[in-house]
């Protein structure tokens, strides 16, 4: 009786009340086989399953901390502080040959390919957290917010993520917001990270070290040794190890934009990314020479740190119109401060009215890579693209593009082409669609064209067939070739959320002589089109 | 080339021609459903008489919800029309129309009377706070207009007028009707709540799923009031292939768009993990015995002499096969290699050659090992 009393009295002084908070979750499940050619030099051609299983998970907990419960009882507007998490978890493998599978190097020599081909550890095993982070709205009356956790940064070029945080900030009395990012950037290497947020030009294998010789200068390149057993995993390369690509990349950006400024808008930003250098690898006294590390550092030339990204950015747009005219203008631009160079750009109006729109711009693309990456070396040649496109939204659905490339420096050459799409709904179950392309200029010469038919015979189940032919002419002095391909959907609606989709494509040409490919999707997750 | 020296032009002339605001003024049919309203009313002769809004519309000032109700009933007729059921065609002198005919059209004695069919509109609204604002301000000039009907309702053209901070996409919720999780109930028996009447620049027309790059890319843009985050993740960083999105075999057409550069295919995939993953594995690459290595089907057979002018200008569709190893095999400068520089005539001493030397020299060590071939000041012998 005793114990019960206290165990009472305890529970009474220390309860609270209990919270309970919306929350919002949509988890989808999909289920992917089919079959990819591996072309081979001796005997025929194999095909490749990918036998591919992921699963989401998307989740919002709403307004933790019931800090806006008593505005929305009493209806006054979402001003006040607000506490949110959102996050989107990824599980993904491939269990098909694919990934899974051996590859003949020699008649001696077959390894596992994940040990050839370390990049297919893009899908073997992974799981991602694409994005998870605390959002707090409504400090300091309104005017500052911010994101803590793994949040997504986006120039207008990419989205990349950050394990940091972002703060944004309006500033009093003018229509601006400034917004600061600061973290470190999410790679493959990251937990849970994942390898598409990740600046472009850098492998994660490949990798070597210079290993010195009898006498200074006499040494080589040699692949890094990871000095360690071969545990024959094949959920990871044995052999390839590239130790740049897992270290910290610490990331700080400041933009500064207009807000609540309708029909006009324009951010002028910032972003800078950079990693230390790999010291030593291993023991130093592994090598009959001194080994100082990744690099090699014998007269103390290896930086402490570089930069792998620093760039600035501006975008604008609009939104004007005479009548029933409406034009949006919009133009952005980015420099590379690590490259010294403008590496995109754009400028173009978008025009619509009733049921037609145009769009004309020209871009302007200079590639920059990873502060890492030698690529960054070899790209010399940036091209400036005209583009012009138009869409016609009526009964009959038509669409119209047109472009103009002209590469520039010492080697100037276009290309250029177009395409034509036609697509009508014949009665409310049957639906046409023609496609037309043809590109030329430097690259060789495409053309080409497709026709569709889909046929809804339930409410419940698609069926779209696809015929497919691409002639390919290039302009190198290699021989002319004429692909044509014919593919067979069908789209099964097996419950509110749920479809199977089932596609079998097949091509014809002279080096694919009849590839064969099944595809079945389940989605448990299933939303139409609108 | 002419041609695109005049685009900026253009875009600026147009700017300065139209210079105007785009405005959106049509309602939305899945906020004011359709409606049945037959009845004979005026409103412009009961504004003449000075007959007030209030006089009918009482609850407009107490209302704190658009579930109300606030069309006037026979009742608040009955306050100034001498209505009597029991007399279907009575007239009184000098009295306003109290026939049953005179508002109901197709009255019959032995017919059930039309009624009157309006859907509650799907949004949160407070008249009763806005109850110093002219009840023209919202529904417009009613002093011409006879039947009033869902014309004469707010769009939310006319709601951001005042309600500026509207266009916050936190603000969104502060109207419509928001499901769990806070985002934007967006289906309706009716039909999608989709923009096309705001006036914001978000107009989802046709296509819409494929090409929304502008709209996206708007400062402030609301996206994320109706759609979570995921919906844009599941797609830019799938791992299953969009299938209203590369439609068709796009195993065959991908390089057709891979060259436009229409989509953006960095703006989805790492071109040194998916791309170079798939193409090697397949046999596209250069790692494992292949009919494509060496034997012209690829690349031609005098791709040693061709390559220079390719790399330099696509270098990033060189990035979708190969590893940087591929082309240190012959450019680095470490001993006993080919030492085939590539860089370009003037490169010691550019811009871009003190940019990436004074900010990553980790990349020149990669060549270069020697402490005199470092620096952008270096000269060869």
């Amino acid at each position: 009786m005793r114990r019960a009393c206290i165990a009472a009295i305890v529970l009474a002084v220390s309860s609270v009340p209990a919270d309970a908070y919306e929350f919002w979750l949509r988890a989808r499940t999909f289920g992917q086989a089919y079959q990819l050619r591996e072309y081979r030099l001796v005997g025929p051609d194999l095909f490749l399953g990918r036998r591919r299983f992921t699963q989401t998970l998307a989740l919002r907990i709403w307004d933790i901390g019931n800090f806006a419960a008593d505005r929305r009882r009493a209806r006054l507007p979402d001003n006040g502080l607000r506490i949110t998490w959102q996050s989107y978890l990824r599980i993904d493998h491939d269990f098909g040959l694919f990934t899974s599978g051996r590859v003949k190097l020699t008649e001696a020599t077959r390894r596992d390919a994940i040990d050839v081909y370390p990049e297919l550890a893009e899908s073997v095993a992974g799981l991602d957290l694409l994005y998870g982070h605390m959002s707090i709205d409504g400090l300091a009356g309104g005017r500052v917010s911010l994101q803590l956790g793994r949040v997504l940064v986006d120039d207008g070029w990419g989205t990349s993520g950050v394990d940091g945080g972002t703060a944004r900030a309006l500033v009093p009395s003018t229509p601006l917001a400034v917004t600061v990012t600061g973290g470190v950037r999410v790679r493959a290497s990251s937990p849970l990270g994942l390898s598409a947020y990740e600046l472009d030009g850098t492998s994660g294998a490949g990798c070597r070290e210079y290993v010195e010789g009898p006498t200074p200068g006499t040494g080589a390149w040699k692949l890094i040794d990871r000095n360690r057993a071969i545990t024959n995993t094949r959920l990871e390369s044995d052999y390839e190890y590239c130790p740049q690509r897992e270290r910290l990349q610490p990331t700080i950006g400041v933009a500064v934009a207009t807000s609540k400024l309708r029909h006009i808008g324009a951010e002028l930003g910032y972003r800078r990314t950079w990693s230390s250098t790999v010291g030593v690898i291993d023991g130093v006294d592994r090598l009959d020479y001194p080994d100082l590390g990744l690099y090699p550092n014998d007269f103390g030339q290896a930086p402490g740190s570089g930069v792998n990204e620093e760039r600035v950015h501006l975008r604008l747009h609009g939104e004007l119109a005479r009548g029933k005219l409406a034009v949006r203008p919009f133009a952005s631009a980015r420099y590379s401060l690590l490259h010294a160079v403008l590496d995109r750009a754009d400028l173009g109006v978008r025009l619509e009215r009733g049921k037609h729109g145009l769009e004309p711009k020209v871009e302007y693309f200079y590639p920059t890579f990873d502060g890492d990456s030698i690529f960054n070396v070899f790209s010399i040649e940036p091209a400036a693209d005209a583009r012009i496109g138009y869409r016609y939204d009526g009964e009959v659905r038509a669409t119209a593009n047109a472009w103009l490339r002209r590469y520039t420096g010492g080697n100037a050459a276009y290309a250029g082409g177009s395409d034509v799409s036609v697509e009508r709904d014949v009665t409310s179950r049957l639906r046409t669609r023609l496609d037309g392309l043809w590109d030329d200029g430097y690259g060789g010469r495409r053309a080409g064209g497709s026709g569709e038919v889909g046929w809804r015979p339930t409410m419940t189940s698609w069926v779209r067939g696809r015929v497919i032919v691409l002639g390919v002419a290039p302009d190198d002095g290699r021989p002319r070739y004429v692909s044509t391909s014919t593919m067979l959907s069908s789209t099964l609606e097996l419950g509110d959320v749920a479809a199977l989709h089932l596609i079998g494509e097949s091509s014809f040409d002279d080096r694919q002589n009849g590839q064969l490919r099944a595809l079945v999707i389940l989605d448990l997750a299933f939303a139409p089109e609108p | 080339m002419k041609i695109v020296r005049y685009i900026p032009l253009l875009v600026i002339g147009l700017g300065v021609a139209i210079g105007q605001p785009h405005q959106t003024d049509d309602w939305s049919p899945i906020i004011y459903p359709d409606q049945r309203i037959p009845l004979i009313f005026s409103h412009a002769k009961h504004q003449q008489r000075g007959v007030a809004c209030v006089a009918c519309h009482a609850g407009a000032t107490t209302s704190r919800s658009a579930v109300d109700n606030l069309l006037p009933t026979e009742l608040e007729c009955r306050a100034c029309h001498p209505i009597d059921r029991n007399e279907p065609e009575r007239v009184v002198a000098a009295a306003p129309p109290a026939r049953c005919a005179a508002c109901h059209p197709g009255y019959a004695p032995d017919k059930p009377v039309q009624r009157v069919y309006l859907e509650t509109p799907p949004l949160k609204f407070d008249h009763a706070a806005h109850v110093k604002t002219p009840c023209s301000g919202c529904h417009g000039d009613l002093s011409k207009v006879d039947l009033a009907t869902r014309a004469h309702l707010p769009t939310m053209q006319s709601c951001l007028a005042c309600h500026t901070a509207g266009t916050d996409q936190r603000r969104c919720a502060d109207c419509h009707l928001a499901k769990l999780g806070g985002l934007i109930e967006t289906d309706y028996p009716q039909g999608s709540l989709v923009p096309k009447h705001s006036g914001m620049g978000d107009v989802h027309g046709r296509g819409f799923a494929k090409d929304h790059r502008q709209e996206a890319m708007q400062l402030d843009a609301t996206c994320g009031a109706c759609h979570d985050r995921s919906e844009c993740v599941a797609c830019h960083q799938g791992v299953s292939r969009p299938l209203e999105f590369h439609v068709g075999n796009y195993l065959l057409t991908h390089a057709v768009e891979a060259r436009r550069g229409t989509p953006d295919c960095s703006a989805c995939h790492r071109a040194q993990s998916f791309c170079v993953g798939c193409h090697e594995r397949s046999g596209l690459g250069n790692r494992a015995p292949s009919e494509f290595v060496g034997t012209g089907a690829f690349h031609p057979p005098n791709w040693i002499a061709l390559h220079p002018r390719d790399a330099k200008r696509n270098i990033t569709t060189c990035a979708s096969c190969h590893r940087e190893e591929d082309c240190m095999n012959c450019h680095s400068a470490e001993p006993m290699s080919m030492r085939a520089s590539p860089h370009p005539k003037g490169w010691r001493g550019s811009a871009k050659c003190k940019a990436l030397d004074s900010k990553n020299r980790r990349m020149c060590l990669r060549c270069h090992i020697t402490q005199d071939e470092l620096g952008c000041d270096w000269r060869a012998n």
